[in-house]
């Protein structure tokens, strides 16, 4: 199979998305500015190219889902220069390389009422023409050297620069996408947005890299360009992103720049199958039930075939032989998100915020103090503590806020940070993941929930977050965790068009490691809530979940509870769940705002919880983290 | 078949006296219903009552199209699980009474929709005269012939005999004559008379109630049977209440279906005491009443008491009906229902595909109009468009 001719730019800021394309057998890339890329693309040049998104426009190209260049706030690299500021100017050069970035500055230009005469001209040309009521549009590296401060100013009469990334934020609170991965219709098999996926992968974890040999090439301060790359840029294609590309696109259309552009997106679900071998049904049944290993074709074949109630039997029978004594254990427990900000952008989240957004938040000291002082005298012993990958926090932040929580409050277990954040805690402060464990540990660490596991297989993991941490990384992760006596739950999100061999690769990944570590405390799964994401849902129903749940059960033969999540499911599915595996009811929590944020919820005080529990038929009990009995 | 899994839980929980009897079309006792409740394995007696379920209609799970009407809730009545009636039209008291011809538009600005029932339940308001019963029903029936009319419960029916002097049998000659074609089950919520006079001692008793349904099925008419369940009664009353409905079947083979309904304790008085049924209960008294009602066809959960996840669930626990799409739905929603106000069919059929099971649109004489044995082609664009 012939690989992809495929245009990319060569700036910096691309290099996370190209780097790892080198030697691709799938993707052949060919290095050129971006105006260049979107008439390669046009010509039949190219069959892929990392498109300008102005180019999208009267064109019906298919977007590679969940990718692209952008900024949240200041890009640094798309700026209105000159000698004076733009009110002054009469007319403005405008670089060639790029129409996106024309249309932006005309759009932002007009939004502060600014009419002046736009004349094309070659950025070196106009940078230095951009003097008295001139003003220049300059993309690209170039960029690096017209402010104050830059390692060379070729440009010295530059005295006033307009970021346009931070200006079309201010217009619109939203992201502004410059770039992103688009192919002639028809071309791109899902593997090949797979190669991409994996690609970016890679690229964002060699960003100081990246900076340093730009550094030595170009000049300038590496620590400068790692910021830029890891601070600046947004790679990912989440829903605001897409929402600010709309905003783009429309504002451009209706100002009559660009005619109307409608996204299309690439397909990107890997159909590749394993051979299984033939597997009886009841075999496979009778096998779960009796509590012996099953096998991935076991698995399967009960994730496909067997009914809700033989799962649920089999599953039973396996509770029954592990929590003997009828008890149902719940904690009281509060969900604290610490930041909404985050820069993986995944499809099936509908709770972060870019950091430019109005409705962006950290939680200040004071707002942590009134939920941590509510939590305890609701009875709560545990702070659940998560929140989303922020580019400006790293370990210093975290340690400070685990030594002040626990001066505070010391009798309250912390139980924070999934894997994925752990993962960018190391990566942001650029020390070992062994390191930042043992930091964290020191400043009050005590359990690490599961979170952000989705569904542990890369086919699905880069379709569904392309830029979250892959399945190794996450298990690696937990397997630090664990190794340095740390414990922690694991969990599944299902329900995003994954297939059962998918599932049940993730079940058996975590047994593996479970067999190596005994620290998974507990498995819980949930399904995937589509209101205001925009991934389509695949099986997200309660029968699927509680089937899900069984499976589980009788999978993970090594993991000892099973956690009902009753906040998407309702209490009474979750009482099901009882009898069908699960032997706890979760927590009572006093607030989770990344369920609610994307839909439905339940809520129930502890209560309500007891009652539900001893309805089923249960007797109810509260724990910790560590599912020791506690005094209510 | 009953799986081996399944005959091993039973036998584990000493239910397999009962599992012989329901395997070999016995019929079971009050006592063995009672055991059943109190097993307190779900899994094990939802397996006994799928394999009935399954024996009956495989997996075919059956709702209609149908809208709601609702012409007053002024009612006389104090039913203490209430939160829909109010004492009079004021409108401080959120009272209303709908006109002629609003009822009869109401329905018919919902022809375009594809409805093929209209399902009548009201207030006792102490005021309307029996022309407007007979009239709303005549004047749908005019407009709409091929509409199925299922109106009024036999609590009302009752009420009507009772206010305008008419026997049972009168009554339902007449709203006949008019054009209705079947009798709604509500109304019946316990049977046993201490429960009765606790929650609703000034309406149709027990034997009022099945009295207008015996009358009804006599002429011909088939009809529903409800619980109330989840409130003050007993499980001992539940299983009376349906031994009850089960002998008065024996006897008309009139009913059509049984339909459990979840006490909602929102806006209520006994709400203030009793904080209502958790679904556990729902799904138990589901499997229960699918063993014990050996000669009803069906048994239905309505999915705007239970929630559409819960009503999903039931699908393996001895249901075989959805209800429908519920346009218009008030009166669980005036309980603190947090279900959609109605359901497209394409959202009853996902639910029940995903369950396992087969979607069968029906009538209200549970006719099957048409099996969508196939999925519909998935929808295209498989993520959200974003256009400029």
């Amino acid at each position: 199979m012939p690989a992809l001719r495929t245009a990319a730019v060569s700036f910096l800021n691309a290099r996370p998305l190209t780097v790892g394309l080198e030697g691709s057998s799938r993707i052949q890339l060919v290095l050129a500015e971006p105006s260049a890329c979107a008439a390669m693309l046009e010509r039949g040049e190219v069959e892929l190219a990392l498109l300008p998104v102005a180019a999208l426009a009267g064109h019906d190209y298919e977007v590679v889902p969940g990718l692209a260049i952008g900024a949240d706030g200041p890009v640094q690299t798309v700026v209105l220069a000159g000698e004076n500021p733009p009110a002054e100017w009469d007319e403005v050069f405008l670089d060639t390389a790029s129409r996106t970035s024309q249309v932006l500055s005309r759009v932002v230009l007009e939004e502060m009422g600014l009419s002046p005469r736009f004349t094309p001209l070659p950025a070196a040309e106009g940078l230095e023409r951009a003097r008295g009521s001139k003003g220049a549009l300059v993309i690209g590296d170039r960029a690096f050297w017209l402010v104050e401060g830059a390692a060379r100013r070729p440009f010295p009469h530059v005295k006033h620069v307009t970021d346009l990334g931070r200006a079309w934020n201010q217009l619109t609170r939203l992201p502004m996408v410059f770039a992103l991965w688009a192919a002639r219709p028809g071309v791109l098999a899902p593997e090949d947005v797979a190669e991409l996926a994996r690609a970016a992968q890679h690229g964002l974890g060699v960003r100081t890299e990246i900076a340093q040999a730009f550094a030595r090439e170009a000049g300038g301060d590496p620590e400068h360009y790692r910021r830029y790359l890891t601070q600046r840029i947004r790679y990912g294609l989440g829903p605001y992103e897409l929402a600010g590309l709309e905003a783009f696109l429309t504002r451009a259309a209706a100002a009559g720049l660009l005619p109307p552009a409608r996204l299309r997106f690439a397909d990107d679900v890997v159909r590749s199958h394993r051979v299984r071998r033939r597997v009886s049904l009841d075999a496979a049944l009778q096998k779960g039930a009796d509590g012996e290993r099953l096998d991935r074709d076991e698995a399967e074949v009960l994730d496909e075939k067997a009914p809700l109630l033989e799962l649920g039997l089999a599953a039973d029978l396996r509770r029954r032989a592990l929590h003997p004594e009828g008890v149902v254990t719940y904690i009281v427990s509060r969900n604290v998100n610490y930041t909404n900000v985050c820069t993986t952008a995944c499809h099936f989240c509908a709770f972060y915020r870019p950091r430019g957004h109005a409705e962006a938040y950290v939680l200040s000291r004071e707002e942590l103090a009134q939920k941590i002082d509510e939590t305890v005298r609701l009875g709560g012993i545990e702070l659940l503590l998560q929140g989303g990958l922020h580019p400006d926090l790293g370990i210093e932040w975290y340690e400070d806020l685990f030594r002040w929580v626990k001066a505070g409050w010391p009798t309250i277990n912390l139980h924070a940070l999934s894997p994925e954040e752990i993962w960018h805690v190391a990566r942001t402060s650029q020390i070992p993941l062994q390191e930042t464990i043992a930091r964290l540990v020191r400043a009050g660490l005590d359990s690490i929930p599961g979170g952000g596991a989705e569904v542990l297989d890369d086919e699905v993991r880069r379709r569904i977050a392309p830029l979250k941490c892959s399945s190794d990384e996450w298990l690696t992760v937990m397997r630090a965790a664990h190794e340095q006596g740390l414990k922690s739950t694991a969990t599944l999100m299902f329900g995003v068009g994954e297939e059962s061999r998918h599932r049940v690769s993730h079940l058996t990944r975590l047994r593996e490691l479970q067999d190596e570590t005994r620290g998974f405390t507990a498995f819980i799964c949930w399904t995937f809530q589509p209101e205001h994401t925009r991934l389509e849902p695949g099986d997200n129903s309660a029968h699927a979940w509680l089937r899900v749940n069984a499976l589980s059960r009788l999978v993970l033969d090594n993991v000892p509870n099973l956690q009902a999540s009753w906040v998407t499911m309702g209490g009474g599915v979750a009482q099901a769940s009882l009898h069908m595996g699960c032997n706890d009811f979760g927590s009572v929590m006093i607030e989770e705002n990344v369920v609610s944020a994307a839909g439905t919820t339940f809520q129930m005080d502890s209560e309500e919880v007891e009652r539900h529990i001893r309805d089923a038929g249960f007797t109810p009990a509260r724990r910790n983290m560590k599912y020791q009995l506690v005094r209510a | 078949m009953l799986s081996t899994l399944a005959h091993r839980a039973l036998e584990r929980d000493g239910l397999g006296d009962i599992r012989d009897k329901v395997m070999a079309g016995g019929r079971l006792d009050e006592a063995e219903a009672l055991r059943l409740f109190e097993a307190r394995d779900l899994a094990a007696v939802g397996a006994l009552a799928n394999h009935v379920r399954e024996a009956r209609h495989g997996d075919l799970t059956f709702y209609n199209r149908n809208v709601h009407l609702n012409p007053t809730n002024v009612c006389v009545a104090s039913c203490k699980f209430c939160s829909f009636a109010r004492p009079d039209d004021k409108h401080a008291s959120e009272g209303y009474t709908m006109s002629l011809d609003q009822a009869v538009e109401h329905v018919l600005s919902k022809r375009p929709l594809g409805i093929t029932e209209v399902h009548i339940v009201s207030g006792l308001h102490p005021d309307l005269p029996w022309d407007y019963y007979l009239e709303t029903v005549r004047r749908l029936r005019q407009a709409w012939p091929e509409l199925h009319i299922k109106a009024y419960t036999a609590v009302e029916l009752h009420f009507f005999a009772q206010k305008f002097g008419k026997t049972h049998e009168q009554v339902l000659r007449e709203l006949v004559a008019a054009g209705l074609t079947t009798i709604p089950g509500g109304g019946a919520e316990i049977f046993a008379p201490r429960v009765r006079r606790k929650v609703c001692d000034d309406k149709a008793t027990a034997d009022e109630w099945l009295a207008v349904h015996r009358a009804a099925h006599e002429l011909g008419v088939r009809s529903n049977a409800t619980m109330l369940y989840g409130h003050i009664e007993t499980l001992a009353e539940r299983v009376d209440h349906m031994a009850r409905l089960r002998a008065l079947q024996d006897d008309t083979g009139g009913f059509q279906v049984f339909i459990p309904l979840a006490f909602h304790p929102e806006h209520n008085m006994i709400g203030k005491a009793f904080p209502g049924p958790t679904g556990y209960d729902g799904l138990r008294t589901y499997a229960v009443a699918r063993l014990f009602l050996d000669n009803f066809d069906h048994v239905k959960a309505y999915w705007v008491s239970l929630g559409e996840r819960l009503a999903q669930a039931s699908l393996s626990f001895g249901v075989d009906d959805v209800d429908g799409t519920v346009l218009e739905e008030r009166i669980y929603h005036m309980a603190g229902a947090r279900t959609p106000q109605a359901l497209s069919e394409a959202q009853l059929h996902r639910l029940i595909r995903a369950a396992g099971r087969v979607p069968a649109e029906r009538d209200s004489l549970y006719h099957v109009l048409r099996v969508h044995a196939q999925a519909a082609p998935a929808r295209t664009a498989a993520r959200l468009p974003v256009s400029a």
